[in-house]
């Protein structure tokens, strides 16, 4: 199985290895139809964290879930990754269960926080995945020079984690999704945590990774200019239930400049979307 | 940085020695104390001993040493495999965990004997003494280490799919390296302090004897020298453990920005 996932090591246009669902939409690669995931309360009381979502990812597009706390972006992207499963509702990835995705190594996720482990080097870090993917020696170290060259880590290649600024660390938490050569990144708030310049600076380092490897990405944010700035649509997602309020194509030419008008008025598009959602009692 | 360590080292050995031999000198020639020379003794005088004595006291030491070492190394891997086990099963845990401490609870000075008196040998009861006081601070920390696995890095083995095995090797096992030499430190000098006490429990030779048979003899100089001669020991069995983390636990002390984990 995860021998096709190896042998798929040429950066150009990502074929889907695995049978795509026939019954899904030509290039979907992600199918989410009415999940609902809840949660029993002390009081009898039940929380639903998803309600009724439904949701087709396309091959190679960049979305984003985008919503307040409470509105079950999370728990989408961890439902996606096999790391929660719904109540009930059925999920497609690449045609099979999340967790089939999972075993298949389809799907690379970084973190909100980087998660490296601290023993490792950047290097090591990287090569973690590919060790258990069981990749063979010669081919680990090209992998792992390619995403360090990537991600602009070459020169860092053997520090150790905690030598390392935040950005960096998260740099290296995507180099070593990119490594394991997934067809779909998952990531949960992967830059919340730095500052609007670095911030600002990753997500242009992203694009850049993703127009280059040409993957599906999926990108959990709540906030709503890197979600213009980055995506080909844009998941509006409310609480209390959490559930999909709407779908929205960003069809503004990248480099996207988030002083141009266009950019403005879908930006205010989606404020006022939520607008309604912080007032309610 | 490192240099500066030494120094201050050195500062403090020099004040330490400073103040054994004025302590010293006040017991003899202030408080005129008849039994200065067994109360604190010059250092100068203990340290002329042990150079004298060098050749006999090494050879005991050696035999103690020899015997905590391997006393040692067999409780810390009983320790290993122990929180290792207590890991993986909750149940194993549940009925293991009170007997270890429990264990704790006997007097060595009581068990010493009854070990003696089962294994009729005197090289074999100095390890099982060691080896027994040594796995429980390595399975307790080491099981606290265990336990004290973020959930995101579990959580980042699950996405890969990795099976116990592989969890167990790339992410439980070092991370709790820091915590096993935790406990390791505070096994080794211990492991030596026992395999001393078994030297004073009827044996023929060992560090302990000769600690033994000057203190009857009224031999203080050899007496203080052998005294002098276990806390070296002790100490270098921590140094011994120290060098030992430095080199498989690189990543805690490498420097630079941020303060590690």
């Amino acid at each position: 199985m995860s021998s096709a996932v190896v042998d798929q090591h040429n950066p150009g246009p990502v074929q889907t290895p695995f049978g795509i669902d026939p019954s899904s939409p030509i290039g979907s690669v992600i199918r989410i139809q009415g999940v609902n995931m809840v949660y029993p309360g002390r009081d009898g009381h039940e929380t639903h964290a998803l309600r009724e979502v439904n949701l087709d990812i396309r091959q190679g597009e960049f979305i984003s879930l985008l919503g307040p706390s409470g509105c079950g972006k999370t728990t989408l992207l961890r439902i996606i990754a096999d790391l929660l499963e719904p109540t009930s509702g059925e999920v497609l990835v690449f045609g099979v269960t999340p967790r089939q995705a999972r075993m298949n190594r389809q799907f690379g996720i970084v973190f909100q926080s980087p998660v490296l482990y601290e023993w490792r080097t950047v290097r090591n870090n990287i090569r973690l995945p590919l060790e258990i993917m069981k990749v063979p020696k010669a081919e680990q170290e090209d992998r792992i020079d390619q995403q360090l060259d990537l991600v602009g880590l070459t020169k860092f290649a053997n520090r150790y984690p905690h030598q390392l600024s935040g950005g960096m660390q998260q740099r290296v938490g995507i180099a070593r999704a990119l490594a394991m050569k997934p067809a779909l990144l998952l990531m949960d708030e992967p830059f919340s945590a730095s500052d609007e310049f670095t911030r600002e600076k990753l997500n242009e380092d992203l694009l850049r990774i993703w127009k280059i490897s040409q993957k599906t990405v999926v990108f959990v944010t709540h906030n709503i200019s890197e979600a213009v700035y980055l995506s080909d649509r844009v998941v509006v997602m409310s609480p209390h239930p959490g559930r999909v309020s709407s779908v929205i194509d960003v069809d503004l030419p990248r480099p996207r400049s988030q002083e141009s008008p266009e950019f403005f008025s879908l930006y205010t598009r989606i404020r006022r979307g939520f607008e309604g959602v912080y007032h309610q009692p | 940085m490192k240099t500066n360590l030494w120094g201050v080292g050195l500062v403090w050995l020099v004040a330490v020695a400073l103040a054994w031999e004025w302590g010293a000198h006040l017991l003899a020639v202030e408080f005129h104390d008849p039994m200065a020379g067994s109360k604190l003794p010059y250092l100068h005088a203990v340290v002329s001993t042990m150079v004298e004595n060098s050749g006999v006291l090494f050879e005991a030491a050696e035999v103690t040493f020899t015997q905590a070492a391997i006393g040692f190394a067999m409780g810390g891997l009983i320790g290993y495999v122990l929180a290792i086990l207590m890991s993986v099963s909750r149940t194993v845990e549940r009925i293991a965990f009170p007997y270890l401490i429990v264990s704790q609870m006997i007097p060595v000075l009581g068990l010493a004997p009854i070990v003696f008196n089962l294994v009729r040998d005197m090289n074999a009861s100095r390890m099982v003494i060691a080896a027994y006081i040594t796995f429980f601070p390595v399975a307790a920390n080491t099981l606290a280490g265990f336990k004290s696995v973020d959930d995101e890095k579990r959580t980042l083995m699950h996405s890969y799919a990795a099976g116990r095995t592989t969890t167990y090797l790339k992410l439980m096992m070092p991370f709790a390296l820091p915590p096993l030499f935790a406990g390791l430190k505070i096994a080794a000098p211990l492991s030596v302090t026992a395999s001393i006490l078994v030297d004073m429990l009827g044996s023929k030779n060992g560090i302990g004897v000769k600690l033994l048979y000057a203190l009857y003899g009224g031999n203080m100089d050899i007496f203080w020298a052998s005294v002098v001669t276990s806390a070296l020991l002790g100490v270098a069995s921590y140094l011994a453990v120290l060098g030992a983390e430095k080199l498989v636990v690189p990543w805690e002390t490498a420097s630079g920005p941020g303060d590690g984990r």
